[in-house]
């Protein structure tokens, strides 16, 4: 049935609010409130709440957990915690200069407003197939630190997200922070995303990160959002990529096999036909422009 | 739930429901009702306000989450009866039309040239993306801020 | 070109009056309002497309606070919410509450309680049970056999009007031998073009504030262009006598033709204020916004002959409109659709048909230039078309027929004629050719490569006012008060509402120029309908035009009663008497030439005319205008498309208006800026798509699927030109014209027309996204 009548932007309906320091109390909360909803950065929680896509009783608010705010250079791996806001990301020159693919996808999301509330945590677990923060995550091989009533685990970036709005997290978990290897100096990324207008969710985007030994590739990663129920990397384009010398011909030839093996569909935002040819001329332009950057980078 | 909150100077203390919106405590309690409600749901920076000094929508921000915090607001601006250049280069380029955008947008301009006195016309662009205007197409928008800049160096 | 007057006031920026309060935020807009003691009402909105209410508990509402209305407990009376028309061209087909709901998201009842939180509770308690009809999203579906009936009976003057086909109404005109026309021409372009249905997106949700009165009557606080129209419809609806209505201006947080009707918001809200006798606030959110209306999608086929030489010979249009699920102002839209066709290019013969078709979907209504954005698309990419099957340029071929000075313009409709009196197209087109090296553009087909650039020109113009030396079926006049105050400054009284383009001001500065003084001792009253002369409305770019018109009347006749009067003081001849402004005392001098001694000034009469008990010097009086001139417009914009993503960007925009004499520079630009960006995104982003399933919206009222164009998707400020042709409206308050309108119409021809110059490729339906365009690109690939 059409919820048009609850339906009001006006206001979020009443809930009992939680706000613990640690992130064992907010396991706790979680565990004792089944259904209860973390709350981050609340860019995509509330206007669901105001949609009433979501009706939580319990809001348990993560952010007056220091532990969950840091940012840490640890050398191979740059960790993130799960509230830490998506414009300290951006701004941060630990990861612009480490992690330049992340940076971009971060700078990507909503406006300044939106970076300055929105959480790189809450862009994860929002599990949004259009989620720029999690391309850049599935792209650079990051791993997420989920923690439970049962203590501590961790996950690869790829395999978190099971579908839109789904993921492995149990009921009663958090996810804590990610650590993001950082890309050996050999490495060229790029991300790219097409909108409607320039404040937009992605109706297609592409992350790509190509290890280089000059004009060789020793690894590739291509990932695409927002033509699948979960960011996906494209393992056929990688496989076509890997251990080739780069040429123009084989860039294309690879942008082809992109737009031939995803399957996306039409929703508000872009057919499906769109997608599919869109993602040739962006994969081309993403491949060429890591494989470029991989190339100086040596 | 018990909050203290600094608005625009002022300390205040609060008993609210934790649903409570910010955009709401402000425009029902305070009579503030210079940040505007434009959608509800982040689109159209209608709602923009300072919160520790960054610029946040208040229609997506629970009053609980501001507790022991700074919020400014349009009403904030200025001292008493003078115009903050800001303000003043608006009314002189132009970029006032209907108006209803205008709060949010000079608002997002604190935050930016505080930010960044010096901004590029791309730069101001891209921070003001978040706040729509149908009135202006933004030309004046933009002429205001730089010129603000200019009077504020 | 004309002889100029020398401008004191006017030409010059000013900064607005009501610019210190829209800048502190402590300006108050209709939704910014409240009252002690007052209640938030909320909607019942209908789930399906089309139904029947079969039956409405409102039992279950565990609140005993709450107030409830529904369908039988307001007036049955049908009514048509826009009263710009005379009886004869208003149907009628809406009521206050509905219990047969035409679109998702029509009101079927109402709630008011303590808190907005308390009426949503209240709201999502009432039980309501539906009877499905089938539901018809499309015009010309709509008039097939056999489909369900939207509407089965309206009303028009009175009468009972069967609806036959779901077609709400009909026009047909001819002028001249269409046939002979076709025959004589050499080539002849038929195109079918749809366009989108676009909603306005005015920041500020329709709102509104009701107190009912101890007298039985209310005071309404809304968002509305015209507030007596406000008065009258509420008088029709609730009997109200009209002396016990008022309706107080309030700022309006933009509008682009959405408040040209009185919102539904505003009768619901008076009817729970008078059940519930206490004040009541509606407030739309934007969802409900969204479901609340949209501009006029249409369809036109569209037929042009032209001669060897490139002369038009004929013309024939067929236009349907769908209106959606009620009718606000659909007749006046076929005329006007007609009209503003007919008015762009000469047309020796021309047809018409156009019907106005129902649908079950929100109902449509203006949006800035009334259909003229539309059939402007149609008509200039044809032209270009056109212009290629004959063998001249684009523009010299429009240099060939458009209408301009001496001939007869009816773009206000078939009822509204007037002779043009100022026209600066050649200029704009002449300036706008050689700023854009148009000549040497690049042709299309010639470009390879990812990126492709082109320009493109589109031309058009809309109406200041429709006003016309012999009535028709609209009606357009106006009214203001002018009195002079004790210090020398003026009250300026209108029922006029500004919309944000400074549309009072510009009329204060009329005052001030014909009065001598500054502009800001010209005092820009808030009114309301009690102490207002009838105006019609701001609408139709006709606020300087017609409103100044009214503001310079009364101006005149105080200025006269200053001269008598300061003659009887002065001892001196009042038509001898001249006036300067004298900075030093900050005030407006009346003297006698040459004679010492011989002068007062402003203040000074006015004060002695009070202490003698002379009276006050004041003029209050309505206006006609006599004529209905067209503000000309044109665009070149030059576009890059990106073939690989479709996405198409502004590089250079070149924007010519012809507004008459220029009062305020800067908002005059500020139009045009405002005007591109619409028609930008008009072009290439914006459509209101339903979900057949559903019945709903497809993005169901979130403008987070309603793209609306960001800073960063418009033209840079050194690629955006914007200059004005030197021209002077005979018939205009001191030579001035409108522009709200023209800024638009010509937009989306100028940019389709560039898309095509860069692809080669042509579109026949808006909005043309990113979507289409690579999917045309596709087509062209796989038939090359
Ligand atoms: C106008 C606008 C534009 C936007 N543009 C973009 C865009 O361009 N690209 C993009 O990717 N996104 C965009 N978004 C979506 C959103 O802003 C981002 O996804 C943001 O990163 C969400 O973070 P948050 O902290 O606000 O999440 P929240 O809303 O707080 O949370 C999102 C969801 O995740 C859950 N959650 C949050 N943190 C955790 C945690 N640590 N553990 C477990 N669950 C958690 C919450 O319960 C909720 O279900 C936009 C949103 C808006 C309103
Ligand atoms: S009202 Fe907050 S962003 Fe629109
Ligand atoms: S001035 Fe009206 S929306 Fe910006």
């Amino acid at each position: 049935m059409n919820p048009i009548n609850k339906h009001n932007t006006h206001i979020v309906m009443p809930f009992e609010y939680h706000q613990p320091a640690t992130v064992r109390a907010a396991v706790e909360i979680l565990r004792k409130h089944p259904g209860a909803k973390p709350l981050a950065g609340g860019t995509d929680l509330v206007p669901k709440m105001k949609q009433r896509l979501l009706e939580p009783k319990h809001v348990v608010n993560l952010k007056k957990i220091p532990e969950l705010s840091v940012v840490e250079d640890r050398g191979d791996a740059v960790y993130i915690g799960a509230a830490v806001r998506l414009r300290e990301i951006e701004k941060s020159e630990t990861i612009r200069r480490r992690l330049p693919l992340l940076s971009s996808c971060v700078r990507s999301i909503g406006s300044v407003q939106i970076r300055n509330m929105g959480t790189l945590g809450g862009n994860v677990c929002n599990a949004s197939p259009a989620a720029d923060g999690a391309l850049g995550l599935v792209a650079l091989e990051a791993t997420v630190h989920i923690a439970g009533p049962g203590g501590e685990r961790q996950v690869e970036a790829k395999s978190f997200f099971e579908g839109p709005g789904l993921t492995v997290l149990g009921e009663d978990e958090l996810v804590t922070g990610f650590t993001v290897p950082v890309p050996t100096e050999d490495t060229g990324t790029c991300f790219i995303s097409v909108g409607r207008t320039a404040l937009d969710i992605s109706t297609i985007s592409i992350a790509v990160a190509l290890t280089m030994d000059g004009d060789r590739v020793k690894d590739a990663k291509v990932v695409l959002g927002s033509v699948a129920p979960t960011p996906i990397r494209l393992a056929d384009a990688e496989k076509q990529l890997k251990g080739k010398t780069l040429t123009e011909k084989l860039v294309e030839d690879t942008a082809m096999k992109v737009s031939e093996s995803i399957k996306p569909i039409t929703d508000i935002r872009g057919t499906a036909e769109y997608r599919r040819e869109a993602s040739r001329g962006m994969a081309v332009e993403a491949i060429t422009k890591a494989w470029r950057e991989g190339r100086t980078q040596r | 739930m018990k909050i203290d909150v600094t608005i625009n100077g002022r300390e205040r203390s609060f008993d609210v429901p934790p649903n409570t919106l910010l955009l709401n405590l402000l425009r029902e309690r305070l009579d503030l009702t210079g940040s505007k409600y434009g959608c509800g749901i982040g689109e159209c920076g209608a709602c923009t306000l300072l919160l520790d000094g960054e610029p946040v929508l208040g229609c997506m921000t629970l009053a609980v989450d501001c507790d022991g915090r700074t919020v400014e607001t349009i009403e904030g601006l200025g001292d008493g009866d003078g115009l903050h250049p800001i303000q003043e280069a608006y009314l002189e380029e132009g970029a006032v039309q209907c108006g209803f955008c205008t709060p949010g947008f000079i608002m997002t301009t604190k935050a930016l040239l505080e930010e960044e006195p010096n901004p590029s016309e791309a730069e101001i662009r891209e921070y003001l993306k978040g706040n729509v205007c149908r009135c202006t197409g933004y030309v004046n928008i933009v002429a205001a801020v730089q010129s603000a800049a200019g009077k504020m160096r | 070109m004309s002889s100029k007057p020398a401008f004191k006031v006017l030409g010059r920026d000013t900064q607005r009056q009501d610019g210190v309060a829209k800048v502190t935020g402590r300006e108050k807009f209709a939704s910014d309002l409240s009252l002690p003691n007052m209640l938030h009402a909320r909607v019942l909105k209908s789930p399906y497309a089309h139904a029947k209410v079969k039956r409405i508990d409102v039992s279950a509402i565990s609140d005993p606070t709450v107030v409830t209305l529904t369908p039988d407990e307001v007036p049955d009376a049908r009514f048509c919410p826009r009263l710009m028309s005379t009886p004869e061209a208003t149907y009628k087909d809406w009521t206050v509450l509905t219990s047969k709901p035409r679109y998702v998201g029509e009101t079927i009842a109402a709630v008011a309680a303590e808190s907005e939180e308390a009426a949503q509770r209240a709201l999502e308690s009432l039980v309501v049970e539906y009877e499905e009809f089938t539901a018809v999203f499309d015009a010309l579906g709509s008039m097939e056999p056999g489909v369900e009936p939207i509407h089965d009976y309206i009303e028009l003057d009175e009468e009972t009007l069967k609806v036959e086909s779901n077609i709400a109404c009909h026009l047909e005109i001819e002028e001249g031998d269409t046939e002979e026309g076709f025959r004589q021409a050499d080539h002849v372009v038929e195109r079918t073009y749809r366009t989108n249905r676009r909603y306005h997106t005015q920041l500020e949700t329709k709102s509104v504030l009701v107190r009912p009165e101890p007298n039985g009557g209310v005071t309404v606080w809304s968002t509305t262009q015209t507030l007596h129209n406000t008065r009258i419809l509420l008088h029709e609806i609730f009997g109200i006598p009209m002396g016990k209505i008022r309706v107080m201006k309030v700022p309006i947080g933009g509008s682009f033709g959405s408040s040209i009707q009185v919102n539904p918001v505003v009768p619901i809200a008076v009817a729970l204020a008078l059940k519930a006798r206490r004040p009541v606030k509606l407030s739309y959110t934007r969802e409900e916004d969204l479901h609340d209306h949209c501009s006029y999608q249409m369809i036109f086929k569209l037929k042009l002959g032209a001669d060897r030489e490139g002369k038009l010979t004929a013309g024939h249009l067929d236009a349907w409109l769908d209106i959606g699920a009620h009718q606000i102002q659909a007749y006046p839209l076929l005329g006007c659709v007609v009209g503003w066709w007919v008015s762009l290019y000469k047309l020796p013969a021309k047809s018409y048909v156009g019907k106005a078709v129902y649908t079950n979907k929100v109902p449509s209504c203006a949006f800035r230039g009334y259909g003229n954005p539309q059939i402007t698309w149609a008509v200039e990419t044809l032209m270009d078309e056109l212009a290629e099957k004959v063998g001249v340029d684009p523009l010299d071929f429009r240099f060939m027929n458009y209408i301009g000075e001496g001939d007869l313009f009816w773009g206000q409709g078939p009822s509204v004629k007037s002779v043009i009196h100022s026209c600066g197209v050649e200029e704009i087109l002449t300036k706008g050719a050689e700023m854009s090296d148009w000549y040497n553009r690049p042709r299309a087909e010639t470009q390879t490569g990812r990126h492709r650039r082109g320009w493109g020109m589109g031309r058009g113009y809309h109406t200041s006012s429709a006003g016309a030396p012999v009535p028709g079926t609209v009606i357009d006049f106006g009214g203001a008060m002018l009195k002079l105050n004790e210090d020398g400054t003026f009250d300026y009284v209108s029922a006029l509402m500004d919309h944000g383009g400074g549309t009072l001001d510009a009329n204060a500065k009329i005052i001030a120029e014909e009065l001598e003084i500054p502009h800001h001792k010209v005092n820009i009253v808030r009114a309301d309908t009690g102490t207002t002369v009838y105006d019609v409305c701001t609408h139709a770019s006709r606020g300087i035009y017609s409103g100044g018109g009214a503001a310079l009347k009364v101006a005149a006749q105080v200025k006269q009663k200053i001269r008598e009067q300061a003659g009887n003081l002065l001892d001196a001849y009042p038509n001898a008497l001249k006036f300067r402004y004298d900075q030093q005392r900050e005030q407006a001098v009346v003297y006698a030439e040459g004679i010492e001694g011989r002068e007062i000034t402003y203040k000074e009469l006015a004060y002695t005319m009070r202490n003698k008990n002379l009276g006050t010097i004041a003029a209050v009086d309505s206006y006609r205008q006599p004529s209905c001139p067209p503000h000309f417009t044109g665009y070149f914009i030059e576009v890059d498309v990106d073939t690989w993503t479709g996405k198409v960007r502004p590089l250079r925009v070149i924007a010519g208006a012809d507004i008459g004499t220029v009062i305020n520079p800067k908002l005059a630009k500020g139009q045009i800026h405002g005007g591109l960006a619409q028609g930008w995104s008009m072009t290439v982003n914006e459509d209101t798509p339903y979900d057949p399933t559903s019945g709903d919206l497809w993005n169901r009222g979130f403008i987070s699927d309603y793209k609306v164009p960001t800073s960063m998707d418009l033209p840079s400020l050194e690629a955006f030109t914007v200059f004005f042709a030197d021209t002077y409206e005979p018939t205009g308050p001191f030579g001035a014209k409108g522009i709200g309108e023209g800024a638009l119409n010509p937009v989306a021809g100028a940019v389709a027309n560039a898309i095509q110059n860069a692809l080669g490729v042509r579109f026949y339906e808006l909005p043309i996204t990113k979507d289409r365009i690579l999917e045309a690109l596709k087509r062209k690939e796989v038939e090359a």
